[in-house]
């Protein structure tokens, strides 16, 4: 009887006639007595689907909605509307692992905040979501013959190369990416991991001179090589600006080592140099076009000389160019970097994970205060390695005393022990952070994974890194010949007035340009 | 060119000559244009737009084209109802150039509307919120009259059984056929009367009807002299002067109520400083007040209006003014706002081909029925004889016809 | 009873899911030159934005505020008056207002005239000039979804709250509240616009400067013709019988005309 009475009810006017005589008639019927109300399938649209999500009663909360905002001038992303099929994971990596969307107060001023990291970009299932494609700007310098086009390769890169020719997660690639890059017509192959070497001299010079005092800077010091942290920092942490290390990071060193110091030894006009890196990275591209990172041109005062790195393609962007020009990947033999600046220490190698900043400035930081070689011990920090978020360790250093120091990955985590050392509670010397989870060998611009972003993913890639440190000949960064070559000849020693000219850099508050959440509103939302 | 059916013995003529064939061009032309709408759609063949999903055609066609056919309700009103008899040799062709007015119309709208298959919706569905319903009903009920009306003389020639029926009909038919354009032609402005704030005020106002209405009737007189000058020398049929003199005085008296309204509407919503704002707007609504009513009024009153050529000027004039009218309510009127960010339209060429092939099309039926029909009532010596020699030619017929009557 | 949406501008990132959710829902195609488009061009366009296969869109304003250069976005769709004239202008009544709130377009009643696009107060309807069967193309507020008492696929993705479906006179409520909360400027766009609308809107920056139309009636747009339809078949009648009386008068003493 029950159940009578329901089907009753639900046999509609509209589905009666439609049993009747079938939808023509049913409208033919109704337009003819001239009294039709029209029922809502009469209405054009609603032919399509939507995420299951979001079919649902008007009443019911919906847990994950939307997508994250992404300006059409972003640098580094760009969204392909006709991919999205809102299934909220960007906004989701956003919010919760990188605790920027949702941490800003709306209504917004004339930004969308975004630190370029790209997480979003390995979250999106349907691909809508990628780097900015900059590889025409490539083809056209490669194109030109007056032009000696510069390359480097980021530690990370190698070791996600291989994932995009169907190789094994965290396939040491190095010679082969340098022989396609070869192939592909850039003229000079250098290793960014040179100058992850070079940053550990500068930033862990700067950290010494912090801590005993030299230089009064506050402590903790925090590492500065992660672009997207640095915006983070700027956005969201300006009162903690101070705290950055003034070294630039590996990539924005080389790029006006390249159009000075490479430029002077083979006497080349810098005018003519083109300055390309292959990054892990997609907030690479926002840092590149920072304003202030023109030193090149600021040191030889000509204006005419471009901006320090002038473009940077992803490790995606350079396995579709490989693929574009039909190189077979799997074929290529082993090569070499170019000397001046292609040799890098295991110490540098590991910079393209969590925990290898930190372990490669602990090696070096005990050289420079203690004049000696670091002990076996500090070339396998353990409690530094791994894929916790926030992994903290005590290191002895004779002279210095037991260091404190943090490792972060993540940026929600970053902002949790941000908002205690705005409390007051900073027992650290040293943090380093990088915003993406893992580090670089999972950054916003590597390889998207066949997996959803997963630890097993980054820990491959990562022992993969961990093995060319472990294999290295040169372990320490201070060891490395053309480090020392670079300051003989060209810098003198760390941060001397060239190498703060040429290697350090500035910072600037973006507080202004939005209205960061505060504490008290953020943390009972989450 | 004369063809002759053998089934009822009656015989067609049709003279050509290069206007004509002018005409004929344009309208194929026209059907060539209707062909490409047909099958790639409005986009291609007119630069209709979001902004101006009206443009050339509907101004054209139906505001304007029933305007200037409205002479036949008019004259219709004075000859038949009011029995000024003097009229009545113009009657005829008052109403027929009607009919065809009104037959482009319909053309003209069922090529101009996006689902023309579907013309015949609003019958069943009686969307009778709609100003746009009225004028479908007036518009498609009083073409379906006038075929009626016209039968009268048709059947003399074809259907000839039809004609008694017919003739003790007229009386109705021809009430209905005055009552029904009365309203679609205010119906018409008061299309207009929705679009809030959109209109300029110049021509926006609860008067559209109004106006729409009376000058919808006063152009009758000026279409009829214009179209009776150009057939006077098409097919040599004179109207005597003191016919147009009379015709424009009604004309001209209409118009002064026309214009006292126009002042006293502009007075009561203060728009006398738009109209003398020397802008776009303003000198158009100028032009089309002054050329178009207050000279026309000095004509018809004065000694000007004596004369024919006086008064083929004040038939010329109150054409332009209506026209320009007509297009200054749509573009003039809705330029300002349509375009306030920054839409445009200008006619394709394809559109001009289309109104101007569909006028030919009018004008060469207009002429063939005048050479073929009993329209212009009192034959010319020489077309009667051309009679008597059909119906030596011809005895069947002609004691057809006499045993028909 | 009847249904509406609030529309928070200065709550809107300008994510654009709201117009993606309208694509997936109606099937609608992708201009293949759209996705270049930003919300600063669409701003631009004497459109708004809207195309028939856009049925929103989302444009962005950069206004100046207390001397602050501030970007807004204002999501631009039909506005679904209360009492719509686009409904009222159909002579076929293929467009119509349902109780649930949407006003919607059924093209196998239309017969192409137009008329509706210019009695539209706020220019959203759109006409697919490109089309041999070309229909009206708008925004038609999800009608099957809002009458399931789901939300219009637009709002339901929302994630900023700027987008909030709802019953209209809480949400009206709900608008007041947070205009004195937030110090917005003190108009609902939409309360009283051509008698009402089921869209909604507020914002911290003048409506003025957003494309809105600010100074349109407060009047429903039928209300202007109504009375005029109502009368038409009773001056028709009582015109034809003085016309009668007049023929009949006139030709009483007079021979037949021919």
């Amino acid at each position: 009887m029950e159940q009578k009475k329901k089907k009753g009810k639900n046999l509609s006017r509209r589905s009666f006639l439609k049993l009747a005589g079938g939808t023509g008639l049913a409208g033919a019927t109704l337009g003819l007595t001239g009294c039709g109300q029209m029922e809502p399938e009469e209405a054009i649209g609603g032919e399509g689907w939507m995420p299951a999500q979001y079919n649902i009663p008007a009443s019911w909360p919906t847990q994950v909605r939307g997508r994250v905002p992404i300006d059409p001038d972003n640098p580094a992303i760009v969204r392909d509307d006709r991919k999205c099929v809102l299934c909220g994971q960007c906004i989701e990596v956003c919010k919760e692992v990188q605790s920027v969307y949702g941490f800003y107060e709306l209504p917004i001023k004339d930004e969308i905040v975004c630190i370029n990291c790209g997480q979003c970009i390995h979250w999106c299932p349907s691909g809508a979501i990628t780097e900015k494609n900059d590889i025409d700007k490539v083809l056209e310098a490669l194109s030109d013959p007056e032009m000696t086009v510069v390359v480097q390769t980021a530690p990370a890169t190698r070791i996600g190369l291989g994932e995009e020719f169907g190789m094994p997660v965290g396939t040491n690639v190095q010679g082969k990416q340098i022989a396609a890059l070869r192939r592909l017509g850039f003229d000079v192959v250098f290793d960014t991991n040179f100058t992850a070497d070079l940053t550990i001299m500068e930033e862990g010079t700067e950290l010494v001179q912090r801590i005993t005092g030299e230089l009064d800077h506050p402590l903790p010091q925090f590492t500065s090589c992660c672009p997207g942290w640095v915006k983070f920092v700027e956005y969201f942490y300006p009162d903690l600006i101070p705290n950055l290390s003034s070294a630039k990071s590996p990539q924005q060193m080389l790029g006006p080592l390249v159009k000075t110091y490479y430029a002077e030894k083979k006497n080349l006009d810098p005018k003519k140099i083109f300055s390309v890196s292959i990054m892990p990275c997609t907030a690479k591209k926002f840092e590149c076009q920072r304003p202030e990172m023109v030193d090149a041109s600021k040191f030889l005062n000509d204006p005419q000389v471009s901006q320090d790195v002038d473009v940077v393609l992803t490790t995606r962007e350079l396995a579709f160019m490989i693929k574009q020009a039909s190189i077979d990947f799997h074929s290529l033999p082993d090569e070499e970097y170019d000397q001046l600046m292609g040799l890098g220490t295991g110490a540098g190698a590991i910079f393209g994970t969590t925990g290898g900043v930190m372990e490669a400035a602990v090696r070096s930081a005990y050289y420079l205060v203690t004049g000696e070689q670091p002990p076996e011990a500090l070339w396998s920090l353990t409690p530094v390695r791994g894929m916790e978020g926030v992994k903290e360790a005590t290191v002895t250093i004779p002279g210095a005393g037991d260091i404190k120091i943090a490792v972060i990955s993540g940026l929600e985590n970053a902002r949790k022990v941000m908002d205690g050392i705005r409390d007051g509670h900073a027992p650290w010397a040293f943090i380093e952070v990088m915003a993406c989870p893992g580090g670089c060998q999972y950054g916003g611009g590597q390889p998207r994974s066949s997996t959803p972003p997963s630890d097993k993913v980054r820990n491959t890639r990562t022992a993969s890194l961990y093995k060319i440190d472990a294999n290295a000949k040169l372990r320490n960064s201070h060891d490395n010949p053309e480090i020392k070559q670079i300051y003989e000849d060209f810098l003198t020693v760390p941060m001397s007035e060239k190498a703060e000219e040429l290697l350090h850099t500035g910072y600037v508050s973006r507080a202004e340009e939005f209205d960061a959440k505060k504490p008290e509103d953020y943390l009972h939302e989450v | 060119m004369e063809i002759i059916t053998k089934k009822n013995r009656t015989r067609w003529q049709f003279k050509m000559t290069p206007a004509r064939g002018i005409m004929l061009f344009l309208a194929l032309a026209a059907l060539a244009v209707v062909v490409v709408r047909l099958i790639f759609g409005l986009g291609a063949t007119t630069n209709l737009n979001d902004q101006w999903p009206w443009g050339l055609w509907i101004s054209f066609d139906v505001l304007l084209g029933v305007a200037l056919a409205g002479g036949g309700y008019g004259v219709a009103l004075v000859v038949y109802v009011l029995r000024r008899d003097r009229f009545y040799p113009i009657a005829r062709t008052a109403m027929l150039t009607s009919l065809l007015g009104y037959v482009i119309v319909v053309l003209g709208l069922l090529i101009e509307v996006g689902q023309w298959f579907y013309f015949w919706k609003p019958f069943v569905s009686w969307g009778h919120a709609s100003v746009l319903f009225e004028v479908f009903w007036c518009i498609s009920m009083y073409t379906v009259i006038q075929f009626i009306e016209f039968g009268e003389i048709g059947t003399k020639k074809i259907f000839r059984g039809a004609h008694k029926y017919i003739k003790k009909a007229m009386p109705v038919l021809l009430i209905i056929g005055i009552a029904l354009p009365t309203l679609h032609q205010s119906s018409l402005g008061e299309l207009f009367y929705i679009m809030v704030g959109k209109v300029d005020p110049l021509w926006w106002s609860p008067l559209l009807p109004v106006f729409f209405l009376l000058s919808s009737f006063f152009v009758g007189a000026g279409m009829i002299i214009v179209e009776s000058r150009l057939s006077e020398r098409a097919v040599g049929h004179k109207v005597e002067t003191s016919v147009f003199r009379g015709l424009a005085k009604i004309s001209g008296g209409v118009m002064i109520l026309y214009l006292i309204l126009k002042i006293g509407d502009m007075a009561v919503r203060g728009t006398f400083a738009n109209a003398f704002a020397f802008d776009l707007q303003s000198v158009l609504f100028l032009c089309e007040i002054v050329f178009g009513c207050l000279i026309p009024i000095i004509i018809a009153f004065s000694s000007l209006g004596k004369t024919r050529n006086g008064l083929l000027w004040f038939g010329i004039l109150t054409v332009s003014g209506v026209v320009l009218n007509r297009f200054n309510v749509l573009f003039t009127g809705m330029g300002g706002y349509l375009n306030r960010f920054g839409g445009s339209y200008f006619p394709a060429w394809t559109e001009f081909i289309v109104s101007l092939g569909l006028v030919s099309m009018a004008c060469l039926a207009y002429l063939f029925v005048v050479e073929n029909f009993n329209v212009l009532g009192h034959k010319s010596d020489k077309a009667k004889k051309e009679e008597q020699v059909e119906i030596k030619i011809y005895p069947s017929t002609a004691t057809y016809e006499q045993a028909g009557k | 009873m009847a249904k509406a949406v609030l529309v928070d501008i200065p709550k809107c990132v300008g994510c654009g899911g709201c117009s993606v959710a309208c694509k997936l829902w109606n099937e609608l195609d992708w201009d293949p030159y759209g996705n270049m488009k930003t919300p600063k061009d669409t701003a631009e366009e004497p459109n708004n934005g809207l195309w028939p296969e856009e049925w929103t869109s989302i444009n962005q304003y950069d206004l100046d505020k207390d001397g602050e250069t501030v970007r807004r976005y204002v999501k631009t769709q039909c506005l679904h008056c209360e009492d719509p004239a686009c409904a009222s202008a159909c002579f076929s009544k293929a467009i119509q207002k349902l109780p649930e709130g949407p006003v919607v377009y059924n093209q196998d009643l239309c017969v192409g005239c137009r008329y509706c696009m210019l009695a539209c107060p706020f220019d959203m309807l759109r006409y697919e000039w490109q089309k041999a069967i070309p229909g009206i193309r708008k925004c038609q507020m999800c009608p099957t979804r809002v009458a399931n008492n789901m939300e219009p696929a637009c709002t339901s993705v929302c994630p900023t709250g700027a987008l909030k479906f709802g019953e209209r006179d809480e949400l009206l409520a709900e608008a007041k509240a947070i205009i004195k909360e937030n110090g917005y400027i003190d108009k609902v766009f939409g309360e009283e616009e051509v008698g009402g609308t089921s869209w909604l809107y507020i914002s911290d920056t003048p409506f003025e400067e957003m494309r809105f139309r600010t100074d349109v009636t407060t009047r429903p747009l039928p209300s202007y013709t109504d009375k005029y339809m109502k009368a038409t078949p009773i001056v028709g009648v009582g015109w034809a019988a003085v016309l009668a009386g007049l023929y009949v008068y006139n030709n009483k003493d007079k021979d037949p005309l021919d």
